[in-house]
């Protein structure tokens, strides 16, 4: 009961707290995605590589051991700063959607998952003065974005004597995004417009993942995925086409006590495979990121041991599409989370929260992530 | 944990505005404003003449010599009938009275003292009618009353009444099959008009018969009214107006409209966002007219150029104006929406038709009168001052 009166306040805290959508999606193929389940962000996402729950690495999938299907939802708010101003803004997602389960008697697992890539949503407005018709005329303009990539993923994994998890998957890449551009005079006058494209985006990439488990209390995890390259089309015109990083990940999960397991991983995108495609295009650029993630879970009762946990952790991380030239953008974020099972532990629900800060030279910006999770074992 | 599921998601609206940090934040750059004048075809624009009739004006005109030369109007009633059915019995009946109504559309209010004189004309007048064939009715003789026009009033209806041995005057001979026709002349002090109602637009001339019935059988009269409005009317200037065609005339009677031609570029057209476009016109001459009622001009689209008879797009991008009397400013007519959706949406051809706006067509007296594209000075041409934004430069992505 008071674990669901302080989740209860946890969920309400977005009520009280001010923010807005990134900035650093502006750029670029936009904000990327983690493909983390809510019980991984809580811990910092240091357990993404080991979670089955989570899209990030394919072997995981073996730890499956029932039909399970996945929905996770967030809500960001946050706090934006820049030299035009600062602004509070919000906006809410679904990046994760799952289902797996074992293949009996044969050791394998098999998974889809839907999950953000990148994210595009976002509004910005912005005001000056132009020099029309030998006159001063205010103006306003709006940029808005939405839509973003996706990751459909379609994997497989086999459990080799409980020491060996071997995984591969198959992910389509592909979304939209609708974007605007709108022009508002203060003079009458003068119209507002608005001009609009759609542009669309498809790709194919491939992963394999590894995990060892070394003795009952370590293991360790490796991930390799190479996303190719997008094709982008413009209303309907084939425009662009942007290489995808390759991905690199290492785990380490180690059970330090009974009631207590660390985990820490570090990730590695080569994002500055797109950074030619992007300049060419006319936009900034891309650069690689490294993200690195730590934390734990702390479970009070072992009879019990999806009945509250305690999660926390912390992780720093770059953003590969700087604001502007030359920069980069760094990400630090630290994290708590719960979760329970209930009807006799088919179903489950994990919550996860994050404040995390964000910079690149004058812009920068803060705020709480809520990330819901629910679990289905029919 | 429901609870907190219930309150995340029951959250989701969504505020994604940020402030715009360019060119940091600003993708694709911002949006470029073009402005660009856009002259006519040379040549291709001209002036026509006949759009509405005098007698299908919705206003009919009358003045001492505003224009530098007197307007008058004449109208004709139908047949008033010399007996009146009463109980499947064709009876005569006595005049009483008649009474005349006139609508003031519009006058100059800071002139006072006017009177509209209104003569007895020979019954069978018609289109064909001119000034001079009517002009020697208009003599005292045939004066059947003057009604005076009210210093206070701007607009509405004035009326006449006659009786007693004045009823004489208006009676109605049987060889004129019953027939009355006026005409309406001003009276002022000073040199100004008034435009009066006219049948065309329902609110023409009336006259107006009161009469006793008598029957003898019953020793009782009744009252009848005959009321006969105008079904033809007219009006007439003593001098004709001549239009040139090298200029861009609108307006006068019969009325003329302008079809003006532009070139109008493909990069417009095709990929560009319009977001002002003001018509600029010269006037050869300072707008001349009644003062206080300013002239409204129109500017439609044309959807298909068949010269003087192009129809003309009257349901969308109409651009309206209003023109000051005795203004000789250049008349800029904003007309965004003509290009927009017309010329651009619905890929009609690039030219337009002024002309006055219906309420005023053959009915006003004033008549613009622009230069054209035929003017030796090309800063007096029409031209057409654009201003759009370019495809914006979204980024891939």
């Amino acid at each position: 009961m008071r674990a669901a009166w302080l989740l209860g306040v946890l969920a309400t805290m977005p009520g009280l707290v001010w923010g807005q959508s990134s900035q650093f999606g502006v750029r670029g193929l936009g904000f990327p995605g983690r493909g983390l389940n809510a019980r991984v962000i809580a811990s910092g996402g240091a357990f993404g590589l080991f979670d089955s729950e989570s899209s990030l690495n394919p072997a995981a999938l073996a730890g499956a051991t029932a039909l399970t299907s996945i929905f996770t939802a967030s809500g960001a708010y946050r706090t934006v700063e820049n030299p035009a101003g600062t602004a509070s803004t919000r906006d809410t997602r679904f990046p994760l959607l799952m289902i797996l389960g074992p293949v009996r008697q044969t050791g394998t697992a098999l998974g889809v998952s839907y999950s953000g890539y990148t994210d595009r949503d976002f509004s910005i407005v912005s005001s000056g003065t132009l020099d029309l018709r030998g006159g001063a005329v205010g103006v306003t303009d709006t940029f808005t974005s939405r839509g973003g990539l996706s990751d459909l993923r379609a994997a497989g994994a086999y459990r080799i004597r409980d020491r060996w998890l071997l995984g591969a998957g198959l992910h389509v890449i592909t979304g939209s995004n609708r974007v605007e551009s709108r022009r508002s005079f203060e003079d009458s006058t003068f119209l507002s417009s608005v001009q609009r494209a759609e542009i669309s985006f498809a790709g194919f990439g491939v992963s394999g993942g590894a995990i060892r488990q070394m003795g009952p209390r370590f293991a360790i995890a490796a991930l390799v995925r190479s996303d190719g390259h997008v094709n982008v089309d413009r209303d309907s015109t084939r425009v662009a086409t942007v290489d995808l990083p390759y991905t690199f990940g290492l785990g380490l999960r180690w059970q330090l006590a009974p009631k207590l397991g660390l985990a820490t991983q570090a990730i590695v995108r080569t994002w500055s495979a797109a950074n030619s495609d992007l300049v060419v295009q006319g936009g900034v650029g891309a650069n690689n990121t490294f993200e690195v993630a730590l934390g734990g879970e702390f479970t009070p009762d072992l009879q019990r041991p999806y009945s509250r946990p305690v999660r926390f952790g912390g992780r720093y991380g770059r953003l590969p599409f700087p604001l502007e030239p030359g920069t980069e953008a760094h990400e630090y974020a630290v994290s708590v989370g719960s979760g329970m099972r209930f009807a006799q532990q088919r179903a489950g629900a994990d919550l996860g929260v994050e404040h995390v800060w964000r910079s690149e030279g004058v812009h920068s910006e803060h705020g709480f992530i809520f990330t819901l999770g629910i679990s289905v074992r029919p | 944990m429901a609870l907190a599921g219930a309150v995340l998601l029951g959250g989701c609206q969504e505020k994604l505005t940020s402030p715009g940090d360019c060119p940091a934040l600003c993708p694709g750059g911002s949006p470029q404003v073009v402005d660009e004048i856009l002259s006519p075809i040379i040549g291709a624009d001209s002036s026509f003449v006949g759009y509405v009739k005098p007698q299908a004006a919705p206003a009919l005109l009358v003045s001492n010599g505003l224009e530098g030369f007197e307007e008058r109007a004449v109208m004709r009633f139908p047949p008033r009938s010399d007996s009146v059915g009463v109980r499947d019995t064709l009876r005569s009946y006595t005049v009483d009275s008649v009474a005349f109504g006139f609508t003031v559309l519009a006058r100059d209010t800071l002139a006072p003292g006017l009177q509209l004189l209104v003569y007895r004309l020979p019954p069978f007048i018609d289109s064909t009618t001119s000034y001079a064939q009517l002009d020697p009715a208009f003599i005292p003789e045939n004066l059947l009353l003057a009604v005076p026009i009210p210093d206070s009033l701007k607009t509405g209806t004035i009326r006449a009444v006659v009786q007693g041995s004045d009823l004489s005057r208006v009676a109605l001979a049987p060889a004129d099959s019953g027939v009355l026709s006026l005409g309406v002349r001003l009276d002022s002090p000073s040199f100004t008009g008034v435009r009066l109602g006219a049948s065309a637009a329902g609110n023409g001339g009336v006259f107006l018969t009161y009469a006793t019935v008598a029957i003898p059988d019953t020793g009782t009269a009744k009252l009848r009214t005959f009321p006969l409005t105008a079904t033809f009317n007219t009006t007439l200037p003593a001098v004709p107006e001549v239009i040139d065609s090298t200029l861009l005339t609108v307006g006068g009677s019969p009325s003329a409209r302008s079809l003006i031609r532009f070139e109008f570029p493909s990069r417009i057209r095709d990929s560009a966002t319009v977001i002002r476009a003001t018509l600029e016109l010269t006037p050869v001459a300072p707008l001349t007219g009644l003062a206080t009622d300013p002239v409204r001009i129109v500017a439609r689209g044309i959807l298909s150029d068949l010269g003087a008879k192009s129809p003309v797009e009257s349901r969308f991008g109409v651009a309206v104006d209003s023109i000051p009397v005795g203004t000789s400013a250049t008349e800029e007519l904003e007309m965004v929406r003509l290009l927009q959706q017309v010329w651009i949406g619905e890929s009609r051809p690039a030219g337009l038709v002024l002309s006055l706006t219906p309420d005023l067509e053959s009915g006003s007296f004033s008549r613009p009168v622009f230069y054209s594209s035929r003017a030796a000075d090309p800063a007096v041409r029409p031209r057409l001052r654009v201003s759009y934004l370019r495809s914006f430069p979204f980024e891939n992505p």
